[in-house]
């Protein structure tokens, strides 16, 4: 952790630690060993501005968009930040990538060229995940491990040959089926766009996918009664400074993130968010979130990516267009149970 | 004598006039404002509280569609209608494709053409439309900022997005539309275009096309009630334009809050169901 902290650099770290120094609970660890390493530098000059009742303003159209990994590839073993060589490279190797997956594409799928608007960029370290310090989620529990087994092998009940059956709606993600996406967001393949808005007493985040809304509450009630459980949680903020904290349970068990989110595939039940929003310059939102379930994870995680208000994708809030997934979801289900049907009846005809 | 007599007569007349035109003159009430700002402040969570998504028209209650599995839960209410005169002026051949939409309401969408084209999009979960939404029976959150409103529908999750600060053009025609807000004194009035025409306005099948024009209106008359009027314009499908109006309640229990009606999974199996050999559950 000293290692990780000391390598850290300019502004980005500089903000990070500045949010890791007043986590509590738990960051609670990284909290102090940051403290105890030395005060948190003055980051920068950004003053960040308030509503005209006195709230910092957070407000803006962003993108949580980010080419860096979840979790800290195993070649990097070691690395938890690039040099700016490095960054440069990677993101000359990107483009080179994206480039030749364009001119490559012979099967009209869904390529770079269709990403290529929506990918954000690198973050300059090799993780997403900055707690644990090798930038990977913790071991699972004995419970993680059987929820997986058991996933994975009604997975394999639904495999023939290397087709994936689709024998219902419900084999197929929540995702797929426009009901959810995977919360608390990461990088997601596309329609990554956010929008704050703020009222006196309220914090809302508009997500562009599943035209998801949060109101959050700032005026400290409790959470809901414990029977309502919902794809998107329950959320309740306050203000510590500029930070806006967020505590984040009620999730359902029908929500499992779907393995869609890279540290999906859990029902969501038991878990606990914690997440804070921090303005480090005029286009930059800083997001630190925690994760916390203790019959998944043998400890809770934290991961930090920026939402940028700079990109030319996401400029203003008519960028965020009507994402109506559903509407136009027919042809997809009816393709796919049809298509099971098919492969059924041709092994059933190999017999 | 007399010209005393004609003044205290035309004064007292005078006065008359200008207390009428004083009690027309709405809202009699001035909203608190929006901090920062002199427009009326609107946040909250509101609701209708009518019979107007089964129909807009004046209608007598009537049974549930589906009287043997659920008896008198899901019977229709009876409802003085919404629509200014009554009736909705629909072009002869529009009244006859109403009549077949209420006809096949719950018709199952057995084919993509079919699931195109019939049916309440309600029973699917698809977005609801303008003005549907308004009062489809849930609440609705009103999330307003200076520059911008975002609408916040239990149904669906729906949103709206109105822009108050400028008028983007729409880039595509979309199921809740696009959507330009400006105040007339206290009343939010929000010019909605570029709607599709796969939504209805309710379930008795009533309906419009590509070329559906709204104009909604939302005045404060107390802090508990704002009035919604909707003009509605389509001269594909009506006559002339017409009016709905209704008002709309604030939610005032404690602590309230707008919850999740994310209702795809309650559809799936009306619209899939058919595609698959299983026993249904």
């Amino acid at each position: 952790m000293h290692r990780f902290l000391a390598r850290m650099s300019a502004l980005p770290a500089a903000a990070a630690l500045m949010l890791l120094a007043q986590m509590p609970a738990a960051g609670q660890q990284a909290a102090t060993r940051a403290t105890q390493k030395k005060a948190a530098p003055a980051s920068s000059r950004f003053v960040v501005p308030h509503t005209a009742w006195g709230d910092p303003d957070l407000q803006g159209v962003y993108t949580f968009a980010t080419l860096t990994p979840f979790q800290r590839p195993a070649a990097l073993a070691g690395k938890d930040v690039l040099t700016e060589e490095e960054q440069k490279a990677l993101e000359e190797q990107l483009k080179q990538k994206q480039e030749e997956n364009i001119a490559t594409n012979e099967h009209f799928s869904y390529n770079a060229l269709w990403f290529a608007s929506d990918q954000g960029r690198p973050t300059g370290r090799t993780s997403i995940i900055i707690d644990p310090e090798d930038g990977r989620l913790p071991p699972l529990t004995e419970r993680g491990q059987k929820l997986r087994v058991e996933a994975q092998a009604r997975a394999a009940t639904k495999r023939i040959g290397k087709d994936q059956l689709v024998d219902t709606w419900e084999d197929i993600s929540t995702y797929n089926r426009c009901l959810s996406r995977a919360m608390p967001r990461v990088t997601q393949e596309y329609n990554q766009g956010a929008q704050i808005l703020q009222t006196p007493g309220y914090v809302t985040i508009f997500y562009e996918s599943m035209h998801d809304v949060r109101v959050i509450p700032l005026d400290g009630r409790p959470h809901l009664d414990s029977a309502i459980r919902q794809w998107n949680g329950d959320a309740r903020g306050h203000w510590e400074g500029d930070i806006l904290v967020v505590d984040w349970t009620n999730f359902s068990d029908k929500q499992k993130s779907d393995g869609s989110a890279p540290f999906g595939g859990f029902p969501q039940g038991n878990l606990h968010v914690t997440e804070r929003f921090r303005k480090s310059n005029a286009n930059t939102l800083d997001y630190l979130v925690t994760v916390e379930d203790p019959t998944i994870w043998t400890r809770p995680f934290t991961f930090t990516l920026p939402w940028r208000a700079d990109d030319p994708t996401y400029r203003g809030p008519d960028d965020l267009f009507e994402y109506a997934c559903h509407e136009g979801n027919y042809r997809m289900l009816e393709n796919a149970i049809t298509a099971a049907k098919a492969v059924r009846a041709a092994q059933a005809g190999k017999k | 004598m007399i010209g005393a007599a004609t003044r205290t007569i035309t004064l007292t007349f005078l006065l008359l006039l200008a207390m009428q035109a004083q009690a027309q003159q709405r809202p009699a009430y001035r909203a608190p404002r929006l901090p920062g700002t002199q427009t009326p402040d609107l946040n909250g969570i509101w609701q209708a509280v009518n019979s107007a998504n089964w129909d807009l028209e004046p209608h007598a209650a009537g049974p549930s569609p589906f009287p043997a599995l659920t008896g008198a839960i899901g019977a229709e209410p009876a409802g003085q209608g919404v629509v200014e005169g009554g009736k909705i002026p629909y072009q002869p051949w529009a009244a006859a494709r109403k009549k077949e939409n209420l006809e096949k309401r719950l018709t199952r969408p057995t084919t993509h053409d079919l699931n195109d084209t019939t049916g309440d999009p309600e029973a699917k979960c698809y977005l609801p439309g303008v003005p549907r939404a308004t009062y489809i029976g849930l609440p609705f959150q009103i999330i307003q900022t200076a520059r911008q409103i975002l609408l916040s529908y239990e149904f669906a999750s729906a949103t709206r997005m109105v822009f108050m600060d400028r008028k983007p053009k729409p880039p595509a025609d979309s199921w809740m539309g696009w959507s330009i807000g400006s105040w007339e004194g206290d009343t939010l009035v929000i010019d909605v275009t570029a709607l599709n025409d796969k939504t209805w306005f309710d379930r008795a099948g009533n309906f419009h096309s590509d070329a559906l024009h709204v104009v909604e209106r939302y005045t404060p008359l107390s802090p508990y009630h704002l009035m919604y009027e909707a003009t509605i314009e389509d001269s594909k499908v009506f006559t002339r334009p017409w009016k709905i109006s209704m008002p709309l309640y604030r939610r005032m229990e404690p602590n309230i809050q707008s919850l999740e009606f994310k209702c795809v999974e309650f559809s799936e199996e009306f619209i899939y169901g058919h595609l698959v050999d299983k026993p249904t559950k």
